[in-house]
């Protein structure tokens, strides 16, 4: 059997772009806040659910649908942390598991009785829209996709380097006793990840509605995958989980050369415990441990 | 004198009851029980929601016909239907069908929906000896556990594989597809997706003249990236495409499938194709997708004509399988409780192993049980056409139109 190596290669490096879109904001949630958000699913599933509204009820462009869908998380974001999330902040870690579990499940219990169970997808006058490159076949809603992903990578960067928001944030993940005391608001920057961590979740729900069907229980597996990048890519780094994304995208790919396809998540979670046990700083801490010595 | 008084009074009471029927001495129950946990909310609601109508309508319509005749009672009883919503849990639904035995007193269990939730609720069934019929299980893992009381008038995956493989054959015959066939099947990773790619591997076995497997992979339920099972698809050089996938998997395999401009001459996701949901999501690409089906609205046969033209009247939407599987279900049980002429739950459960019902809405219009408690009736075969539409196309009997194989290529 010959299998098409350079076009499964292609279609990976494609699929990394959404793995990338979906995970920033949970890697920028952990960094800041050191919570895992396990109501991203929610977020992603709800972001599919308000793009469907708007492509298809409202017959809104449905690449335009995201320059709304996003700045209606983001403050959604911010009051999910001001009123629910900071209650809990200083308490153990365990707290905000089960909060933010309880969350998800009341955003997929809302989405039951509004959309009862079935299964939705969007279709535009781009799906299955594809475009030939030397013999391989690409969709255009995953480049555009992929092209949303290398955006947000390239955005995010400029934000958290060159802004003072943007560093603030980044002073507040790496110390935020410190960060108070040199007067930085840190509950206003908490507010600010948190919204703009579930604005990106809503980012990759929106994009990936495009491409999946989905329903109330959309982005549960999505999560587990996410959680696998942020842990390959180091927790914190935006250039880690875009790395994170594709070796984790390539893996998977190319595991069908050995293995039946199957067994994608078992690579994902085998690369997960491998990467806890030999390098729990991901990649580019091994990177830079590999760069001191 | 006093004891003389008192044995009168006995002897009296004694000859009294001896003299009346033993119906009418008998409690006499006003109303017949059935009782069933359906899925109204959580992931399954939809399909809950389907179940519920069929078996409401069902009830309706015995009830306005005077209930069911039930010989040991000398009568007619009308039915009370009892009808939890379990949230899609399989837990909660346990707790349900406990409550139903040994609270409600029921006296027979309807089904819900869904393999894991119906192999949960025979459990219940079995354990308390009450007769369980579904008609929304049909992997035959649930029927493989020799249970007595568990029933069920959905024919196995492994048979809808069987018809699908029965019906390439006659496109063979018919010359409209070379032999031996190269056929790829794939199954989602389920005792649903097993038995589907078991029965397509049976089949070819037994006639290695007309069909060679030249790939058979199970792959995860909810598909994050289909390419690498595409990828391997194409490499396999098939000339038939096979798979068991649920609407949403099916929809992003075919639409990957379409955008890497795949072939080939048959395309069949089993039992999915024609819903709406998925032909809107895939537009013309889902034409000419063959499907394998438990009913259709369009079978031509009076008593799904009839019960099809019922539910649009009363539902004001076309009648899908799930309530007119489940409508069935509760006539089939109507059915046993007059054959047995008794209330008698472990008569019940001999009536349902005995029947042989010939005026069915299922495909081939006969309800009778193998020995494992399982229906074993035909599939209706539908392919998507053009437009929208769909034409029955197997078996001959229940058939609208001929099949177009090979698939056009666009």
């Amino acid at each position: 059997m010959h299998i098409d190596l350079p076009a499964l290669i292609v279609s990976a490096i494609l699929l990394a772009g959404l793995y990338a879109t979906m995970s920033y904001g949970l890697a920028l949630i952990y960094g800041v806040m050191k919570i895992v958000n396990l109501a991203h699913a929610g977020v992603m599933m709800w972001g599919a659910y308000l793009a469907f509204i708007f492509i298809v009820n409202l017959g809104m462009n449905p690449f335009l649908a995201p320059v709304l869908i996003v700045p209606t998380f983001f403050f959604l974001g911010i009051l999910l942390q001001r009123y629910i999330v900071s209650r809990i902040m200083s308490a153990p870690p365990i707290s905000s598991l089960l909060l933010l579990f309880g969350v998800w499940l009341i955003m997929q219990n809302i989405s039951y009785l509004i959309f009862s169970g079935d299964t939705r997808a969007i279709t535009t006058p781009y799906t299955l829209s594809t475009f030939l490159v030397g013999g391989i076949s690409i969709s255009v809603n995953r480049l555009v996709v992929f092209g949303v992903g290398i955006l947000a990578l390239v955005s995010l960067r400029q934000f958290l380097g060159h802004t003072y928001l943007g560093k603030a944030i980044r002073a507040t993940a790496q110390d935020g006793e410190a960060s108070k005391l040199v007067g930085i608001n840190t509950q206003w920057v908490m507010e600010m990840a948190f919204g703009i961590g579930i604005a990106l979740a809503s980012l990759a729900g929106s994009l990936m509605a495009l491409i999946f069907a989905f329903d109330p229980d959309f982005g549960r597996s999505h999560l587990l995958k996410g959680f696998c990048i942020v842990v390959l890519g180091g927790l914190e780094s935006m250039v880690g989980v875009a790395l994170g994304s594709l070796v984790l995208a390539i893996a998977e790919a190319l595991s069908v050369l050995w293995i039946m396809p199957a067994m994608q998540d078992f690579v994902s979670f085998a690369i997960l415990v491998i990467v806890l046990v030999v390098m729990p700083g991901g990649m580019l801490g091994l990177l830079q441990k590999f760069l001191k010595t | 004198m006093r004891i003389r008084e008192i044995f009168s009074l006995i002897s009296f009471l004694v000859l009294a009851f001896s003299t009346l029927p033993l119906a009418e001495v008998m409690a006499q129950p006003k109303e017949i029980v059935l009782g069933t946990a359906l899925p109204l909310t959580g992931g399954q609601s939809r399909e809950g929601g389907y179940f519920k109508k069929g078996y409401e309508l069902a009830v309706k319509e015995i009830n306005d016909g005077g209930g069911i005749p039930i010989k040991e009672y000398g009568k007619n009883i009308p039915i009370k239907l009892i009808i939890y919503d379990d949230k899609s849990d399989n837990t909660t639904s346990v707790q349900l069908y406990e409550k139903l035995v040994t609270q409600d007193k029921v006296n027979a269990l309807l089904g819900g929906y869904g393999t894991p939730l119906i192999t949960a609720h025979t459990i219940v069934a079995e354990k308390y000896r009450v007769p369980y019929l579904n008609g929304g299980g049909a992997t035959a893992a649930i029927y493989q556990r020799n249970m007595k009381y568990v029933f069920g008038i959905l024919a196995s995956i492994e048979k809808l594989a069987h018809t699908l493989m029965d019906w390439v054959s006659a496109q063979q015959d018919a010359g409209h597809l070379k032999k031996p066939l190269k056929i790829s099947v794939m199954g989602e990773n389920t005792s649903h997706g097993k038995e589907f790619r078991q029965g397509v591997l049976d089949k070819s076995k037994a006639a290695p003249a007309r069909f060679q497997i030249v790939m058979d992979e199970p792959f995860e339920l909810n598909l994050k990236d289909a390419d690498p099972l595409l990828q391997k698809l194409k490499a396999s050089d098939a000339d038939v495409f096979l798979a068991d996938a649920r609407l949403a998997d099916y929809t992003t395999i075919h639409r990957r499938y379409t955008e890497l401009r795949l072939y080939h001459q048959i395309v069949s996701y089993g039992p999915r194709g024609s819903e709406k949901a998925a032909r809107d999501a895939l537009g013309e690409a889902s034409d000419y997708i063959v499907s394998c089906n438990w009913w259709h609205k369009e079978v031509p046969t009076p008593a799904a004509r009839k019960f099809a033209e019922k539910y649009a009247q009363t539902y004001h939407e076309p009648a899908e399988w799930f309530p007119a599987l489940a409508y069935e279900t509760v006539r089939v049980m109507a059915k046993a409780m007059e054959m047995a002429a008794s209330l008698d739950k472990s008569k019940i459960r001999d009536a349902l192993a005995k029947m042989d019902m010939k005026d069915s809405l299922v495909v081939g219009g006969r309800v009778w049980f193998k020995p494992n408690g399982q229906i074993d009736n035909d599939y209706v075969m539908m392919q998507n056409l053009p437009g929208a539409k769909v034409s029955l196309i197997y078996p001959p009997e229940v058939a609208t139109a001929k099949a177009i194989v090979p698939i056009p290529k666009k």
